[in-house]
């Protein structure tokens, strides 16, 4: 197969994802705003929008600008047809974006290829139907289950499950770029130990640490280049 | 009240959803596996890329299963089933549900004082607050993908930039993995009031096993060419974090 014929395949491919991906998000999202409109016809009641608009000013806008830097800073390690489907599915931060990385990293896949776009989609749709037929086994078995699980010895485990993941990626990504991870490290853990209050915002500190990272090695680029070595 | 919420009509609503969901993946997974097959990519690698991140996902599942135990009480189990199969994230669900409970006047997410109202109230919240990924992606996610193919070069430095790309993308990820364990190290220092180092400890134990223990893998993979453990090794490591944690809760 020519090279020409490859990229034009996979243009349509990617043509056939944005169409899929936008017509079976919208139905996403009509099924979801209509189930609680739907268990309301149930039990017999509606929802009071006007505490919802409350909430919503209270946490929602939060949860929007949240939305709009994730949406910036994932869409381009996730390609068309993951980001569709992450954003469809969620847990994007503690499950999908990690098992994006190291499916990638794996294959050794570079961002921006059709490869990368491919192995992204595969790793997230792998993902998130792994995820969901835990949670459907996971209902189906929840009373035998319940007991073993929410045993007190057992609790912290599953409490310390972000930061069990977040050690295994330090380890991952640190390990060849310490000259740049020691600044976002050293720069946040003493924003943290100065504004304690900052932990209940961390995915909005993700966003500073990630600019200072990407800022630093960009000068570790320039640097690179200009001396006509790796970075 | 709890026996409505968990009546069969519930879980058929939540159930139908989730199903929709589970097929748009499955058309996704296969779409994505044809075509990389028709661009000439290694069956091999599209095949290790799957079974990576079915390793890597059963443990945080299991996480979000506990997710969907912990709302249970309160939510009944057909919405938090919905909720962390669907757009949820684990850490934001409580968070908004306690807020819409408390926006529609009960004292928090309580089971006892919970009613038919403030329940679909509540569902309607926790969907509306996390639905606009899926909303940008609908409106923006196809000239946003082209933008990023085909880089403005008076704005972004053209081939310079696109080399640059992967070396960004990591250092994103750093980014990311430092607020977190920053916020771990500020929590043990602050967390119980300025420098006074009683915080919770707990969450650097399983960064420093979870990591030694991905040294270990990286090792074992890198060194002694043992490569097939190389899908195990996040969810391997993950696991001897949380194991850790719990030794040193009983050891101290």
């Amino acid at each position: 197969m020519t090279s020409e014929e490859k990229n034009s395949m996979f243009e349509k491919y990617e043509a056939g994802t944005h169409r899929l991906g936008m017509i079976l998000s919208s139905v996403t999202l009509v099924l979801l705003l209509s189930a609680p409109f739907l268990m309301g016809a149930v039990l017999g009641t509606m929802p009071d929008l006007g505490a919802a608009g409350k909430a919503f000013l209270a946490i929602g806008l939060v949860y929007l600008v949240s939305c709009i830097a994730e949406y910036l800073i994932y869409v381009p390690i996730l390609g068309s047809g993951g980001s569709y489907l992450a954003f469809i599915t969620g847990n994007l931060i503690n499950m999908k974006i990690p098992c994006a990385m190291n499916a990638r990293d794996i294959v050794g896949a570079k961002t921006g290829t059709p490869e990368n776009e491919i192995i992204a989609t595969l790793s997230i749709a792998t993902s998130s139907l792994v995820t969901i037929v835990v949670l459907a086994l996971g209902v189906l078995l929840l009373i035998p289950l319940q007991p073993i699980l929410q045993q007190p010895a057992l609790q912290p485990a599953f409490d310390y499950v972000v930061p069990a993941l977040f050690g295994a990626m330090a380890y991952k990504y640190y390990r060849k770029h310490m000259h740049i991870a020691v600044w976002p490290l050293l720069v946040m853990s003493v924003l943290f130990m100065l504004v304690p209050s900052l932990e209940s915002a961390t995915s909005f500190m993700i966003i500073p640490s990630g600019a200072l990272a990407i800022g630093i090695a960009y000068l570790y680029y320039r640097r690179g280049k200009k001396k006509g070595g790796p970075l | 009240m709890q026996a409505q919420l968990n009546g069969p009509v519930m879980y058929a609503i939540c159930g139908g959803i989730i199903f929709a969901v589970a097929l748009i993946c499955v058309i996704f997974l296969v779409r994505a596996y044809r075509a990389g097959l028709a661009i000439g990519m290694d069956k091999k690698k599209m095949d290790l890329a799957i079974t990576s991140s079915a390793t890597f996902s059963l443990l945080p599942s299991v996480g979000i299963l506990l997710g969907v135990i912990a709302l249970s009480g309160s939510l009944g189990i057909p919405l938090p089933w919905l909720r962390l199969s669907v757009i949820g994230a684990l850490h934001y669900e409580t968070q908004v549900a306690e807020a819409a409970a408390e926006a529609v006047g009960l004292p928090g997410l309580s089971a006892s004082a919970m009613t038919a109202q403030a329940f679909v109230t509540i569902a309607l919240v926790m969907g509306v607050c996390i639905m606009w990924g899926m909303v940008f992606s609908i409106i923006f996610n196809r000239s946003y993908t082209k933008k990023l193919k085909n880089p403005s070069p008076k704005k972004t430095g053209g081939g310079l930039m696109s080399e640059f790309a992967d070396t960004a993308m990591t250092a994103m990820f750093i980014g990311l993995v430092s607020a977190y364990i920053g916020s771990y190290i500020g929590g043990l220092v602050s967390g119980q009031g300025l420098f006074t180092f009683r915080g919770d400890w707990m969450p650097l134990v399983a960064v420093f096993f979870s990591g030694a223990a991905m040294a270990g893998f990286t090792w074992l993979v890198e060194k002694k060419k043992i490569e097939w453990l190389e899908g195990f090794s996040v969810a391997g490591s993950m696991l001897v974090g949380m194991a850790s944690v719990v030794l040193a809760g009983l050891m101290f």
